[in-house]
Formats: structure tokens, sequence, C-alpha cells
């Protein structure tokens, strides 16, 4: 008995020797962040390193607004990623309920291509897209983003939905379609009030995969005044010099969004992307 | 009288799945087929077309160069799909035990993955910088190297630098997946076990492992789906160097589309990139599947 009190207690320090380590992992990049963020040009050389800077300064989040146009890469990034998410759970809401409620012929292959979509390198259509807007004139416009985001994000969107709507029993549509409702009514009075969750957690997922978009931002935008903050950041450590403590800032700007989401939707974040994932 | 209601009920489906899948059509399915299109061409995109049929593949496949980026991209992504499903794994165990504070551990190991890649990519870059870099001075003050070490610009460590990079970034997404697999495995499972005098490791071992094994299956696949193609976080800290030592493909694709304008070439690489994927995910699944029955 005393040995299976001991191999707990071994297990348990283990346990949280591995948690504190991953903590710590996890904090130090990001107090290192703040932390430069907040030092001047100079400060950042000085040796031994200040961890916490004795003479922090705004200096680089100012510099960063007046020398790249950063307030218009955040508004770029927003009217991008705002619209490809909107039109994506749209899409998916109907398309994950159509395909959890009703059998019908190309179903199975339907499902399958959007699981194989997950395989396809996303790379794979870079060079036609970079072909197709250019017959429409869209290289270096953020419209060829929208469409391209809206294309990665439909096929995990549709499955998350999909899977959250399995989780909600038939009984309640069939409910709603003895009283005579149609099946849309039955879809948007009853099925998608409680589905809100799901639809949330979706969104979420469009939202981060569209901000965190690279690739295609870097090869169909240009013009300054059109990048998104992915590319607006990213430039930076491209540039002669590498100014850290700017760098530094604009990560922070960049993670803004992310933050705010986190504090309100974290519960939805998980819930939604489980269900997901799990059912099949 | 069932035939109409099947017919009716085929409608709805799609009505509802309709709108998805035109998208589908229109965004990638299109582009995909035109992309194949285009790997047999010798072509500027604009006015000159020239039909070569599989010319860029027999050079692609006979390429040293080339299969030696398909080696390297491999390495990385079995490297960094090993490490996620390592860590994503034990911590999914650790916090799924009814320990005290194992719901704020939750939300703090979830971060990395809120993190945008080029921010991951920014910061560690930083924290591995020869000149004043966090490391370094770690490192120093505990007087384990002598000179500064510059681990993404030396050619034997570049790699893993990268790959620890990766890993950080991506072990969250697997801990989620596995955390919700785990909620699905009965707890008499978990009590029979006890009962028969199994300690926390082997209930791990024979009772959490065998219950995640087609969530397993699943992350595996879209783990090395998604490493494989990998672009951003490698691109923004070495762009593929030293001397090449970390040039995945996805960075190949973009320098021979965009710096070289060898569109046809390009394509015809990401073709290849789709085979290599779907044989992957195909024997993964024979193989998983195999050994549970």
């Amino acid at each position: 008995m005393s040995n299976k009190k001991s191999n707990e207690l071994v297990t348990r320090i283990a346990s949280y020797s591995i948690l504190i380590f991953m903590t710590a992992l996890i904090f130090i990049p990001i107090l290192w962040i703040i932390s430069t963020s907040l030092k001047s040009e100079d400060a950042i050389w000085d040796t031994p390193i200040e961890v916490i800077p004795s003479d922090p300064t705004l200096y680089n989040f100012k510099n960063l607004w007046s020398t790249h146009p950063f307030l218009q890469y955040l508004q770029n990034s927003l009217i991008v990623v705002c619209s490809a998410t909107f039109i994506s759970v749209c899409v998916s809401t109907f398309a994950g309920y159509g395909i959890s409620r009703f059998n019908f012929r190309g179903r199975g292959a339907y499902m399958a291509f959007l699981l194989a979509t997950q395989l396809f390198p996303s790379i794979m259509l870079l060079i036609p897209y970079y072909k197709i807007f250019m017959t429409f004139g869209l290289i270096d416009n953020i419209s060829a983003l929208i469409i391209t985001y809206v294309s990665f994000t439909i096929p995990f969107c549709t499955w998350m939905m999909r899977g959250y709507f399995a989780g909600i029993s038939k009984d309640l549509d069939q409910a709603a379609s003895i009283d005579g409702a149609g099946r849309i009514k039955v879809f948007t009075s009853v099925i998608l009030p409680i589905a809100w969750p799901g639809v949330a957690a979706t969104a979420i997922y469009a939202f981060i995969a569209g901000w965190n978009e690279y690739l295609f931002a870097l090869s169909f935008i240009n013009t300054d005044t059109k990048k998104t903050v992915s590319l607006g950041i990213g430039q930076l450590i491209g540039e002669y010099r590498i100014l850290w403590g700017e760098v530094m800032a604009g990560a922070l700007y960049a993670l803004v969004p992310m933050v705010i989401i986190f504090i309100f939707f974290n519960r939805y974040m998980v819930s939604g992307l489980s269900a997901g994932a799990v059912k099949e | 009288m069932k035939s109409a209601f099947a017919k009716r009920e085929s409608r709805s489906g799609y009505v509802f799945a309709g709108p998805a899948a035109l998208f589908m059509l229109a965004l990638v399915f299109y582009p995909m087929a035109y992309g194949i299109f285009i790997s047999t061409q010798k072509t500027n995109l604009i006015d000159d077309w020239e039909f070569v049929g599989g010319k860029y593949y027999l050079q692609l496949i006979t390429d040293a160069a080339f299969l030696g980026t398909l080696g390297k991209t491999g390495l990385f992504a079995a490297l960094v799909v090993i490490g996620n499903m390592v860590v994503g794994l034990l911590l999914a165990a650790i916090v799924n035990q009814k320990i005290p504070l194992a719901n704020f551990f939750k939300v703090i190991l979830m971060l990395p993955w809120l993190f945008p890649e080029v921010v991951v990519a920014l910061i560690w870059k930083w924290i591995f910088s020869p000149l004043f870099g966090l490391l370094n001075h770690f490192l120093f003050t505990f007087d384990l190297i002598e000179t500064e070490t510059d681990i993404l610009g030396k050619d034997s460590t570049a790699l893993a630098g990268v790959v620890f990079v990766c890993i950080w970034k991506g072990y969250p997404i697997v801990m989620l997946m596995m955390m919700a697999g785990m909620k699905n495995i009965p707890q008499e499972r978990y009590e029979a076990a006890a009962i028969d005098g199994a300690n926390k490791w082997q209930q791990f071992r024979h009772v959490t492992l065998p219950g995640l094994k087609p969530i397993i299956l699943v992350a595996v696949i879209l783990e090395t789906a998604w490493w494989f193609k990998h672009f951003t976080i490698i691109w923004l800290m070495t762009a593929g160097g030293p001397a090449g030592k970390t040039e995945v493909i996805s960075i190949e694709v973009y320098l021979q589309a965009f710096t070289n304008f060898n569109f046809g070439r390009a394509a015809a690489e990401s073709v290849i990139i789709l085979v290599i994927l779907m044989a992957v995910s195909f024997i993964y699944s024979r193989v998983l599947r195999d050994e549970s029955e």
C-alpha cells in the first residue's frame, strides 16, 4: 500500500515538474517580447541583459506607426480576415448541417473530398491562383486574399460544424418538422440558435487561420499600403538592420486580436475544436 | 411513399451542402486541376505557353538536389510530428489527471497555438540571435559556451533550431485533440485496470493509448500534411539557409516560382508534394489499422 502511495507521489512530482518547465518555456519568450519592446535601441545592447527595463519607453510602439503604415496593415488584415471568416462560416454552417442530417447521393464523396483537402499542399494552389488573379487583375489587391482564405477555411469549418451538429439530437429536428416547419425553417429557428457555440468556435478558427496566413499574402501583395499585419511585421526582419525593439512591438500588435479572442472565447475554442476533431 | 421521402431528403441535402460544394469546385478543385495543367507547360504565365508533357516530372525525379530537398523536408516533418505527438500526448495525459491546477495549466499550455507563425518566428529568431540573444546570454551565464553560437547560422544546428520552434508552436493542437479523445475513454476501464494493480504508467500504456488509436491516426495524418508543406516559420528564421540546410520543399517551390519564374517546374513540384502526402496517409492508415486488428 505504501508502495502505491509513493508511486502516486512520484507521478505527481514528475507531472508538476513538466508543467512548470513548459510554463517557463512558454512565458520566457512572452516576457522577452514585452521586455525588448519597452527598451530603447541602446538598452537592447546593454550587458548584462536587463530583464526588466530600467528605463522603459514606448518609443518603439510609436516609431513603428510612423515608419510603417501599421494602421493600414491592421485595417487590411481586419477587412480580409473578417470577410473571409463571414463567408466561410455562413457556407460551412449550412453544409455542416446538410451532411449531418440528410442522406444524399455524393455525400460520402463530398466528405472524403473535404478531408482530402487537408492533404492538399496549400502551395499547390499558389501558382494557379497567381495566374487566375493575374487574369482578373487581382494581384496586389486584398480581395485576392479574401478568396484564398475562404478556400482554406471552408473544408475545415464544414468539418467542425458537422461534428457540432452531429452532437445535437435529431429528435429536435423531427419534433419541429411535425409542427409543420419546413427544413430551412427548422434549421434557422430551432437548430441554429442552439448551435451558436459551435458557430462561434468555427468562426474563431477561421479568424485565427486567416490572421496567421503569410505565404499567400507574401506572394500576391506588393504595395506597402495593401499589406496585412503578418506580412507587415514579417518584412521587419528582412530589413537591412533589424531593430529588435520595433520588431517585438510589431509582434505585440499582431498578438492583440489573439489575446482578445482568447480572453472572451477561450471556452468555445476548446469545446468546438474538439467536437469537430473527434466525431467521425 | 418512402422514395418520395428519400427524394425530399436528398433535395434538402443538396440545398444545404450546395453552396459549399460550389465554392470548393471553384476555389479548390478547379485551381488544382489548373495547377496540374501548368505543370505540363513551360510558361511565364502570361503569353508564353509551351506544352512539355512530363518533362519537369522526369527532370525532378532524377535531380539529386530536388531529391535532397525532399529528404530534408521528410526529416523536418518527421521530427516535428514526432515531437508534437510526444509532447502533446504527454501534456494531455498530465492535465487530464485530477490534480490541482490542471485547468489552469490547460489554458497556459494552449497559448502557443494562438501565436501567429510570423510572431513565433520573430521571437525565437531574436532569442537565438548570436548578438545579445537571450539564449547565448543564458549559455554564457552557465558557462556552457565560450564564444557566441549562431544556432540558426550553423550547418549542424540550424535544422534542430527550426524544429524546436515548430514543436513549440505546434504541440497544443495535438494536446487538444488528445484531451478530447481521452474524454471518450470510459472511466470504468481505468477502474478495472487499477483493480488489476496497474500503475499510472501501465494505465496510460494499456488503456489510454489503445483508446486513443483512432484519434492518433487522424492527428498523425493531419500533422504530417501540415508540417510537410510548412513555409512561414522556416522562411522567416533561416530563409532555407545556411547553405540550403533548412531548404524545405515549400521554400523550393516559392523560390522556383517567384525568383526563377519557372512556374511549370514549381507547379510540378507541388503536384509531387500532393502525391507524397496521399501516399504517406494511405500507408499510415494501413499500418495503424493492421496493428489494431
